[in-house]
């Protein structure tokens, strides 16, 4: 097994790591499917507001694939329907009624799953409402039941900064991990990869049997799919590989060993703004107020995943779906003096524009201050060391801008997702969102098809 | 504190769209965000923001260029005391100095800043705080002789048809306090060309050290014919020469420098690049130095570091990396070519005495093309590593 070294990229060491214990939350009260969870997804309502609904009844579809659901984690009743500008449908929210009431499906054993053919697969994770848990590169939507992925990627850590321990996550679980790998196996004709951290130790991660195991160190983005895929099967055009996250692989087993939905999501309390910062066990789309077991303050801001990538779900928000963690940090807006003249001994900063720069603590505070406004692209070498992948940023963003798709997918646009431009938008002297341009690059290549 | 802050708060009103003062923004916003940090908050991912921006990277550029700053005022009244003849003092050299530079700085801003202020209005963008650096770059490169309305007519010329007109700041192919230089250097050659320089007294004239290199004949002695009109490697190196105003002490850039490169403001490549092309350059004339060729070819190579602009230029205007090569490869030929035009300009042109600054606008315009070239050999080297055996790649300049 060769452990890949990541040369470029960087750690942001935050303060607020969550102690590595479990504890169970007595249930949740109320939960969320938020629609913007779901790219590529063309939601269709299957159920209305009052309606009660039960674990793994569905609540919404795909008009361009029916049999693609978003499935319901609790037993509960509907009890809002929210909508945003143009009657968008944002999130549908359901409240639980705590007796958890499955809708039963065929239960399948290890020795069987082995057996099982394509299609019953697919099958039972589209009835179950766990295929939303697998995902495509590229443009990272959701996969297409009818596609045939030449590789499938499990994403067995996450670097982000105080990112949950996927180590951590499946200690004990080896006999559930394995199943779910067996039902991947059944997926592909290509390789199942399971790409772990150089310091995992858990069984489940070093052990698994019939796929192609990869360990990957070095700092951020080293856990970072498109990473993964960058150095192990590369994607050209007119390639399709899906992935999943090693927690979701947990979920998709359990759907096919007990025949019943598992929304069960070990969710890590991160962030100096947590108090308690343990790791909770939860359910997909819980609210923030139930996780953070009701202690909320007003001058902090609540994300749904990490400080990069993550969505500011606010204190009335939800979990995302393929999120598990909550990252609490204090919110900025503070206006200092001459701010760009000071020394800088307490500045954060990757560059060596600061006298702190020179004297790097071991971990960091910082708050949602912007730190400066949006300027023209200047400094056009201070993208590409944060970027793993073989991808000259600078001219990949003019492409985009200049709406040159061919140039664009030249430059390998295809491997790339917004959350790999995470560093580089937070390094930006110029204070772009480099991510967000690469997506509106993505999406022009999907629209035109 | 807080006060500033209440008081800005009670004007901003007044440049909201409808008021009368909408119009001018830009000029709010920067005078805002130049006294007090911004205190936006991010709205999505990343949630949490790294302390640079650009005014901070263009305030250390401007404090790299200190020593330059303060080396030019100090020559400059050093100059003026030297060609009057009279006892050099040192409350008097300074006061003398800033008496001539401050004025050409100072007019440089304004009239630049002007430019700068129109556009932003009229574009309804933010005022660029890249202009802190091109007013006091463009001010340093020239003469402490130069009339103030010259001063003024580069620097509008500089600002509107270097940067604006290719669209702001980020955009523009030339390096706008280049594009300003090289203008009164076309228009007003007899205030800026540099066959007799520029001391700031009346009548007195003095032959610069490429001048006077030019005037070497074949197989001459260019040591020699310099130390005859005063010149010598330490006295160039130092810059107690006449000259324009920041550019004679290599000392004082290669402060700048150190500066730059240790807060990773410059690009090393680029200047490394400029030393080697203009080193290695020389050295090939050096090698061919005989009776029949120009005199400055016997000029050994570590000469040509602490002769006219070179050191400026390559430190300050060389980097400038909106109009230099954008890769790490494109880097290394755009300093390389730069170092080795401007000794050819030198070596064997015989119209232009100063290469460094035509050597680096000719560059700016083939930055683009050197940057396709690489970037065209890194879509190859992708397709290669993406195609199995067997399989058909993309080509890399078709057009399907």
């Amino acid at each position: 097994m060769e452990t890949i070294i990541l040369q470029k990229g960087r750690d942001l060491k935050l303060k607020g790591a969550a102690l590595k214990q479990i504890i169970s939350l007595a249930s949740a009260a109320r939960i969320a499917i938020r629609l913007a969870d779901f790219r590529g997804l063309k939601p269709k309502l299957d159920v209305q507001e009052n309606d009660v609904i039960k674990v793994g009844s569905p609540i919404l579809s795909d008009k361009n694939n029916p049999t693609i659901k978003i499935v319901s984690p609790v037993s509960g009743k509907v009890i809002a329907i929210v909508r945003g500008e143009k009657r968008v449908l944002l999130q549908i929210i359901i409240e639980s009624d705590r007796r958890q009431e499955t809708l039963g499906l065929h239960k399948f054993s290890v020795e069987e799953i082995k057996k099982m053919a394509r299609h019953d697969a697919i099958q039972q994770l589209l009835d179950g409402g766990m295929w939303p848990a697998i995902r495509q590169r590229p443009f990272s939507r959701l996969a297409n039941p009818s596609d045939h992925p030449k590789s499938i990627f499990v994403q067995g850590m996450n670097s982000e900064p105080l990112a949950p321990d996927f180590d951590f996550l499946l200690q004990g679980q080896e006999g559930l991990f394995q199943a779910g790998l067996e039902v991947l196996r059944r997926l592909t004709d290509g390789e199942v990869h399971l790409c772990i951290s150089d310091k995992a130790t858990s069984p489940a991660l070093t052990q698994s049997q019939n796929v192609r195991i990869h360990r990957f160190a070095g700092p951020h983005p080293t856990g970072n799919v498109s990473t993964h895929i960058h150095f192990i099967d590369p994607i050209k055009k007119g390639d399709i590989v899906w992935y999943i996250s090693a927690p979701d692989v947990l979920r998709g087993a359990a759907l096919f060993l007990n025949g019943s939905y598992s929304g069960e999501r070990v969710v890590a309390l991160t962030g100096e703004g947590a108090d308690n910062r343990v790791y909770v066990k939860t359910l997909v789309g819980s609210s923030i107020h139930d996780v953070m077991g009701g202690k909320l303050k007003g001058d902090m801001r609540y994300i749904s995943g990490s400080v990069f990538n993550g969505t500011n779900a606010g204190q009335n928000g939800f979990l995302g779906f393929y999120d598990s963690q909550i990252t609490v940090i204090p919110e900025g807006g503070e206006r200092h003096f001459l701010g760009w003249l000071t020394p800088g001994w307490k500045a954060y900063s990757f560059s060596k524009t600061f006298l702190s720069s020179f004297f790097p603590e071991k971990e960091i505070s910082l708050d949602t201050d912007a730190k400066g406004s949006e300027r023209a692209i200047v400094l056009n070498d201070s993208y590409d060391r944060y970027v793993a992948l073989d991808i000259l940023t600078f001219f990949l963003i003019r492409a985009i801008y200049s709406g040159d798709i061919e140039e664009a997918e030249k430059l390998g646009i295809l491997e790339c997702d917004e959350e790999d431009f995470a560093l580089c938008s937070f390094a930006d002297p110029s204070k772009l969102d480099i991510g967000g341009i690469i997506r509106q690059g993505l999406d022009e290549i999907e629209r035109e098809g | 504190m807080n006060l500033l802050e209440k008081s800005l708060h009670k004007l901003s009103p007044l440049f909201e769209t409808g008021k009368p003062l909408a119009k001018f923004y830009p000029v709010y916003e920067a005078l805002d965000s130049f006294l007090l940090t911004t205190g936006k908050v991010t709205k999505k991912g990343p949630h949490v923001r790294d302390a640079v921006d650009l005014k901070r990277v263009m305030m250390l550029v401007v404090i790299a260029l200190i020593p330059a700053i303060l080396m030019g005022i100090y020559n400059t009244g050093y100059q003026i005391l030297l060609a009057k003849g009279q006892a050099i003092h040192n409350a008097q050299i300074w006061w003398l100095g800033l008496e001539k530079v401050l004025p050409i700085i100072l007019v440089s801003y304004v009239a630049g800043g002007f430019w700068e202020v129109i556009f932003a209005v009229s574009r309804r963008h933010e005022i660029n705080e890249g202009f802190l650096v091109t007013g006091i770059l463009y001010a340093l490169t020239l003469p402490p002789t130069i009339p103030l309305w010259q001063v003024a007519v580069g620097i509008s010329f500089g600002v509107v048809f270097g940067k604006e007109i290719f669209g702001g700041t980020g955009m523009n192919i030339f390096n706008p306090a280049l594009v300003a230089r090289a203008f009164v250097f076309f228009a007003y050659p007899a205030s800026m060309s540099g066959s007799v320089v520029w001391v700031a007294v009346d009548g007195f004239t003095r032959a610069t050290p490429l001048a006077v290199l030019k005037e070497v004949g074949r197989g001459g002695d260019p040591i020699a014919a310099l130390a005859n009109q005063g010149y010598h490697v330490a006295n160039l190196f130092n810059g107690f020469i006449p000259g324009s105003i920041g550019e004679t002490s290599v000392w004082a850039c290669l402060m700048g420098l150190a500066f730059l490169l240790i807060t990773r403001v410059a690009s090393w490549r680029i200047v490394a690049g400029c030393f080697l092309g203009l080193l290695g350059m020389s050295t090939v004339f050096y090698l061919l130095r005989g009776p029949n060729t120009f005199g400055i070819y016997a000029l050994p190579p570590h000469w040509h570091i602490a002769l006219g602009g070179f050191a400026f230029g390559a430190v300050f205007m060389a980097t400038d990396p909106v109009s230099g090569s954008a890769t790490n490869v494109g880097r290394w030929i755009y300093g390389i070519l730069i170092g080795v035009l401007t000794v050819l300009i030198r070596d064997i042109n015989p119209a232009y005495p100063e290469g460094v600054m035509l050597a680096i606008l000719l560059m700016n315009i083939f930055a683009p093309l050197i940057d396709y070239f690489v970037l065209q050999a890194h879509i190859k080297q992708r397709n290669k590593k993406l195609t199995p055996a067997g399989a058909v790649p993309i080509k890399a300049n078709s057009k399907s």
